[in-house]
């Protein structure tokens, strides 16, 4: 009962209580002693541990009375709990807590200085007056405590008897500790004892003081008064420390200040220090114009000045400058710097409803970030009519005749045309397509007279533009097929059989050609036979491109196949061919023999050369500056070559003039796929991936100051575009100005004046 | 050989320097350099191959004239800057120590700057300063409506204020202001001193605020330049006009805010304060008996007679007068439109600016209107003002005075229940028109009809007196001109699909044209594009008994026509013609195409919407 009751009672203040009572019972022990140490509680809290826990709290603090009666017994040292408790104090309250451990000091007035002095009580160098080595019941000195573990006990007492370990409880009793006992959080463990320890009130004030940042000793006076000890009232320091005279320097005046002062002093009568400078009399502002200038500077350039507002700026504009709700929301997600206006038209009903204009100083700010940070450039600016910029030509009505319609078509049933060719009297057309079937036809008509099938697709075709014989060559799979129309008058096909097949061979040539000549003497003209076949050497690939030189006795082939480019020159009289590079750069695109001089034309994929063949060496490169050279053609004339490109771009060479094209034109949407000089009009064409055929009128003068004339005359359409192939050749009529056009869609069309 | 020339020796590499080699060799900070550029109106080239300038860098990066930053190294303002770099660091020292004596004398003897000898370098001679004074006085009047704060010193804008008053005070005494416009950003003045055209901008009066991404100080650097220039341009200015410069304030008036009106005009021939030109004309005002404004008006009538101008509104009409021009005006409300763009057209042939337009009147501004605004551009062209206590003091007469002829409000219409009867007489007397009147005066050189612009009206748009750029639609040309006919035309048919009663009296032009015959059309096929052969046609179709606007339709179809032959002509063969341009030519076509078609559009879509605009109106129209 006893136990609950205490327990309950002391609340706050136990350990205040707690206190007293250990101070009690030592006191019982041994009398006169002062100074108390915590060692000395512990130990009763052991000693009472293993006997009767609950004892040492029988003291209440409601039970004053108690306390009081025992009290009575204490010295002068316990009367200050006392005096705590009953809350009736004394001065030196203040420095009951320390009582444990520090000894108490006392104020008393100095018989000497008569003034007040602490004065702390003598300590007896009595056998007992160490406490920190008497009060330790346990006496195993300063060893690790770790080594009694195993053991029972944790030390031995004076008398060398064990100290048995105290009980400790399991961490259950230890967490109902913490929760049941209010003093548990100031209680710490005592190594030497094992136990738990509830600090004193000295100690818990300690440490408060050691956390506020304050001396630890409450005896500490920090604001005692100063002593001036060699300032103060008669004790000024009456002997000096050095015995060295006075300086001279510290009572003559220094010459060199004079001399300063005077300078200054001279300065001012001279007037040129004027003690009080008057501000300039002269006027903030004066007619600074009226001086002519002394140097002849030029003006700087002014400023160009922003432009002046326009009725979509006005307060009351127009309704219809005002912006529609897309035109607003556009305006609104635009960046400032792509915005056309920086602001929106805006309609106010009144002069009084305008409100201000937020971005006034931004855009002030803008102007002068213009004026000083942004670079000028003086621009010419252009007060022309761009009409004019468009050159002046004469009109296509007065260039006639020229192509301006499509007269009739020829329908090839299956496969693209790819390649045609114009009888040179300018009455038959051959046409070869991709199924191999090739097609000679009227041009005037339009009628198939015949039709020869062959294996693989036809690469090239060409008419010989002799006109006493009569024959045409296709190229096909390695082999050249030398064709003779049906139909001819017998004088011409005599002659042509006779050219093509004679009786008598030529004599072999000294360096056999690996090309065969092979002849079919027997063959009816009827017949689909041809009547001379040309085997190229194997794998030199399709043919395409035949051209035959003007007189009709050379022929030259160029073959997709690699190796020597694959361009061959077939000789008929002699009936020997043969290759004219051993080794050429790049692969060979076009071959072309020049109209009058013994020249050939070379094109590779991005240069054209020009070759002697009767010197046999390079006359010129011309570069047209194309990626990929795909037609080409020469001028009757022999000095103009034009040259025709996949990208598009077509180049006029004045031969006599530069290597570099004279003009560059680029006007087809597509690839150019054929170009072709009239024989004898001024005129030339070139067929495009785009569908279209575009004639030009090109006028060639001997003067060699004037430029040749070049006018667009016409574009003709009518092809249709199929696998993004247009129209993919373009003869002209040699004595018409009439225009035949293979187009990738199957149809030759033919257009006339 | 030649000699052997080194790289970045010559050429471009050494016309050019960068901005931090400049700043380097200048030995200043960033913010001198900027404060010198602005000051000696240095502004950064583009090199015409940034790759040359740069020793082969392409870093972007802004280049100046080695030349320039040469010509600064020797600039005394530099020096000055150098000097109170110096000074900074000694008065900061000073302060440090606490010598506030010798803190004192150094403050006492700053470096200061003048920018006199920048003035006269920039513009040698006057000619170029009033040229170049358009942005001086924008930023003037700007820092003269903004609130002082630690950057702006309440000093700082009072001299703006000053300038800017000073600046008003001359163009109201030589009358030079030519043309007003009222934008959303603020008021465009438009004035001519010594031929040239001085435009400036002021904001409306409402406080601004300063935004945080604009740098104070380049503002306050050019404005430091823009004071100096104004100082020394009116001071030419003044001299000239035989004022004396700077004029004097009178104090009193100035804290009363009477603003422009405290300032009087003093002539240099009389040392003795003599009364000021302004004043005159005020005094002019104010003993102008009713007598004079009537032989003025009658002057004013002469000179237009044909036109439907107005009858001009005498100061002591009487009532009936007054209701008689009220019914006029109602009656020609329905052609209002028409007839405002034809007034806009003609006084744009000859512009004989009238600079004493408002001599007759006496104005009243109401306490709405914007004092500053309106009593400047009164005053500027001869008319007197008078305004309440509210909008500042130095009113000459009060709202009682018998002299007022208008009365600028900008207020809804209020039902005066009870009004006494001399309230309502006064009233009578009176014009109430909206501010815009006073500016469409202005700029359309003569007194228009104060109907349309009466108070509670809804107000006709108010177009921009600097015009349009080139090929721009020009709404007052909307009805007389060739495009609008086209879409006049386009609007019967589609109307005549809707409703055709609606359109039956033009359809009845339509054939009285087609029977009136051949000859008018010959009249009509006359070379349209000549202005003078137009004017001969119009008469001869008018001796033919053919109204006007069947005309114009005429004329409108015509040229059509024309423009549709000419294309069909010339197109194909340009286009192929086309090709045979080089391409710089190509391109440049291209652009200048591109500008057209853009400006086209851009027309166009106007013209949609006027036309949608214009076809719901009609519908309104018909519906009530």
């Amino acid at each position: 009962m006893a136990v609950t009751e205490a327990k309950k009672s002391s609340k706050k203040r136990k350990q205040i209580h707690e206190e007293p009572v250990v101070q009690v019972e030592e006191v019982s022990q041994d009398v006169g002693l002062q100074m108390l140490s915590d060692e000395e509680g512990e130990d009763e809290d052991i000693a009472s541990d293993d006997g009767e826990v609950d004892e040492f709290p029988e003291i209440n603090v409601e039970s004053d009375s108690d306390e009081e009666d025992e009290e009575d017994e204490e010295d002068e040292g316990d009367e200050d709990e006392e005096d705590e408790e009953n809350e009736d104090d004394e001065e030196e309250d203040a420095s009951d807590d320390d009582l444990g451990i520090f000894p108490k000091a006392k104020t008393i007035i100095s018989d000497i200085t008569g003034q007040p002095k602490l004065v702390y009580p003598e300590i007896e160098p009595d056998y007992d007056s160490d406490s920190s080595t008497e009060d330790d019941p346990n006496r195993t000195g300063n060893v690790p405590m770790h080594w009694y573990d195993d053991m029972p006990h944790i030390g031995y007492d004076m008398n060398g008897k064990k100290v048995f370990r105290p009980a400790r409880g399991d961490e259950l009793d230890k967490f109902l500790d913490t929760v049941e006992d209010p003093s548990s959080w100031t209680t710490a463990f005592d190594k030497s004892a094992q136990t738990d320890k509830p600090l004193t009130a000295e100690e818990l004030d300690i440490i408060r003081r050691l956390q506020a940042g304050e001396n630890p000793d409450a005896n500490y006076n920090p604001y005692e008064p100063t002593v001036e000890w060699f300032t103060g009232k008669g004790k000024e320091e009456l002997m000096p420390l050095s015995a060295a005279p006075e300086p001279k320097r510290r009572w003559v005046p220094s010459k060199w200040e004079k001399k300063k002062v005077m300078k200054i002093v001279r300065a001012i009568r001279q007037g040129r220090i004027v003690p009080a400078k008057p501000k300039s009399t002269q006027p903030q502002f004066y007619s600074i114009w009226s001086t002519p200038t002394d140097d002849l500077h030029p003006a700087p350039l002014p400023a160009p000045k922003p432009r002046l507002p326009t009725n979509a700026e006005s307060y009351n504009p127009p309704p219809e400058y005002l912006p529609t709700d897309d035109e607003r929301k556009e305006w609104e997600t635009q960046d400032k710097e792509d915005r056309e206006r920086e602001f929106l038209p805006q309609k106010y009903g009144a002069l009084r409803l305008v409100p201000a204009y937020g971005e006034f100083i931004r855009e002030r700010f803008s102007r002068q970030l213009d004026l000083y940070l942004a670079p000028r450039i003086q621009r010419m600016r252009l007060q022309i009519d761009p009409n004019s910029l468009i050159p002046k030509l004469p009109s296509p009505s007065s260039l006639k005749p020229f192509p301006n319609h499509k007269a009739l078509k020829f329908v090839h049933a299956k496969g693209r045309v790819r390649c045609l060719s114009i009888s040179p009297d300018g009455g038959w057309v051959v046409s070869g397509d991709e199924d191999g079937v090739v097609s000679l036809w009227e041009v005037i008509v339009g009628r198939e007279v015949k039709r020869w099938k062959y294996e693989g697709k036809i690469g090239a075709l060409e008419w010989c533009p002799r006109t006493d014989v009569s024959f045409f060559v296709v190229g096909v799979e390695d082999h050249l097929h030398f064709v003779v129309p049906p139909n001819l008058p017998s004088p011409v096909l005599a002659l042509t059989q006779s050219l093509l097949a004679p009786a008598t061979l030529p004599p072999a040539p000294a360096t056999p050609s690996p090309v065969k000549w092979s002849s079919n003497h027997s063959v009816d003209p009827s017949l689909e036979q041809p009547i001379l076949t040309l085997s190229l050497p194997p794998s030199t690939g399709v043919p395409k491109q035949i051209t035959w030189h003007r007189r009709g006795d050379y022929l030259a082939s160029v073959s997709s196949g690699e190796g020597q480019g694959g361009v061959w020159i077939h000789q008929l009289s002699k009936r020997h061919s043969q290759a004219p590079f051993k080794k050429i750069r790049g692969a060979v695109q076009l071959v072309l023999f020049h109209p009058t001089k013994p020249h050939f034309f070379v094109a590779t994929q991005r240069y054209v050369r020009l070759y002697n063949l009767a010197e046999q060496k390079l006359l010129k490169t011309l570069m047209p500056g194309i990626k990929w050279i795909s037609s080409m053609d020469v001028h009757p004339s022999g000095d103009h070559v034009i040259v025709g490109g996949y990208d598009r771009k077509l180049c006029w060479f004045d031969l006599e003039l530069s290597d570099k094209p004279y003009k560059i034109l680029r006007y087809h949407t597509r690839a150019l796929r054929s170009l072709q000089f009239h024989p004898t009009y001024p005129l030339f064409a070139s067929s495009s991936d785009d569908g279209s055929i575009q004639v030009f009128h090109a006028r060639v003068y001997n003067d060699l100051m004037t430029d040749p004339l070049i006018v667009p005359l016409k574009i003709l359409r009518g092809h249709e575009v199929s696998d993004g192939l247009g129209v993919l050749e373009v003869k002209w009529c040699s004595r018409q100005p009439w225009l035949v056009s293979a187009g990738a869609d199957g149809n030759v069309a033919v257009w006339c004046s | 050989m030649g000699r052997l020339r080194q790289k970045g020796k010559a050429g471009a590499a050494k016309a050019y320097i960068t901005r931090t080699q400049a700043v380097k060799k200048l030995q200043c900070s960033l913010a001198d350099f900027r404060r010198l550029c602005i000051l000696k109106g240095i502004f950064p080239r583009e090199p015409r191959n940034r790759k040359k300038a740069n020793k082969g860098s392409s870093a972007p990066t802004s280049f100046y004239y080695s030349k320039d930053i040469a010509f600064i190294a020797h600039e005394p303002v530099l020096r000055k800057l150098r000097e109170h770099k110096a000074f900074a660091k000694k008065l900061s020292r000073a302060l440090g120590r606490g010598e506030w004596s010798s803190a004192k004398s150094l403050e006492d003897n700053k470096p200061v700057y003048h920018l006199d000898h920048i003035i006269k370098e920039r513009y040698p001679t006057f000619i170029d300063a009033v040229r170049d004074i358009d942005d001086a006085l924008c930023m003037i009047f700007l820092f003269s409506s903004l609130p002082s704060n630690a950057r702006i010193p309440p000093s700082l804008i009072e001299n703006c204020s000053r300038l800017a008053a000073e600046w008003q005070l001359y163009v109201m005494h030589t009358q030079a202001l030519r043309k007003v416009f009222l934008s959303i950003k603020g008021v465009y003045y438009q004035a001519e001193i010594l031929d040239q055209t001085v435009t400036w901008l002021v904001p409306y009066q409402f406080t601004q605020s300063i935004p945080t991404d604009v740098d104070v100080r380049v503002m306050l650097t050019f404005l430091e330049l823009y004071q100096t220039l104004l100082g020394f341009v009116f001071f030419k200015l003044y001299t000239d006009a035989q004022l004396i410069y700077p004029p004097p304030l009178d104090m009193k008036k100035y804290e009363a805010g009477a603003s422009v009106g405290a300032f009087s005009l003093q002539d240099t021939s009389q040392i003795t304060p003599a009364a000021p030109k302004t004043k005159q004309v005020e005094v002019e005002g104010k003993t102008i008996s009713t007598k004079h404004v009537r032989t003025a008006i009658k002057n004013i009538t002469a000179s237009e007679t044909t036109e439907d101008e107005l009858p001009l509104p005498l100061p002591t009409s009487q009532v009936d007068v007054d209701e008689e021009f009220v019914l006029h005006e109602s009656k020609s409300g329905s052609h209002d439109a028409a007839a405002l763009p034809t007034l806009h057209s003609l006084s744009t042939l000859p512009q004989a600016t009238s600079a004493h337009l408002f001599a007759p009147y006496t104005f009243w501004l109401s306490r709405e209107t914007s004092r500053g605004i309106f009593e400047f551009l009164v005053r500027c062209f001869g008319g007197r003002t008078g305004w309440p206590s509210s909008s500042g003091s130095g009113s000459p007469f009060d709202e009682q005075d018998d002299s007022i002829t208008h009365v600028i409000i900008d207020r809804p219409l209020a039902n005066k229940a009870q009004e006494s009867v001399e309230e309502r007489d006064r009233r009578l007397r009176r014009k109430y028109v909206q501010p815009q009147w006073v500016v469409d005066c202005i700029n359309a050189g003569k007194i228009l009809l104060e109907g349309p612009y009466a108070q509670g009206q809804t107000l006709p748009p108010h177009l921009s007196p600097f015009g349009e750029l080139a090929g721009a639609y020009e709404p007052s040309k909307s009805l007389g001109e060739d495009i609008p006919m086209e879409t006049v035309e386009e609007e019967e048919e589609v109307e005549e699909e809707e409703e055709e009663g609606l359109v039956e009296d033009e359809e009845g032009a339509d054939e009285d044209v087609a029977a009136g015959g051949a000859e008018r059309r010959t009249t009509v096929a006359v070379n349209i594009d000549d202005p003078t052969s137009l004017r001969a046609a119009e008469l001869a179709a008018e001796a033919a008994g053919m109204d006007y606007g069947s005309f114009t339709k005429e004329i409108g179809k015509s040229r059509k026509k024309g423009k549709s032959t000419d294309k069909n002509v010339h197109d194909p063969e340009q286009d192929m013609n086309k090709m045979m341009m080089s391409n710089k030519q190509r391109k440049l076509y291209e652009r200048m195409k591109h500008g057209e078609r853009k400006r086209a559009t851009e027309r166009t879509k106007l013209e949609e919407k006027k036309r949608v605009l214009d076809k719901a109106a009609r519908r309104k129209v018909q519906k009530t």
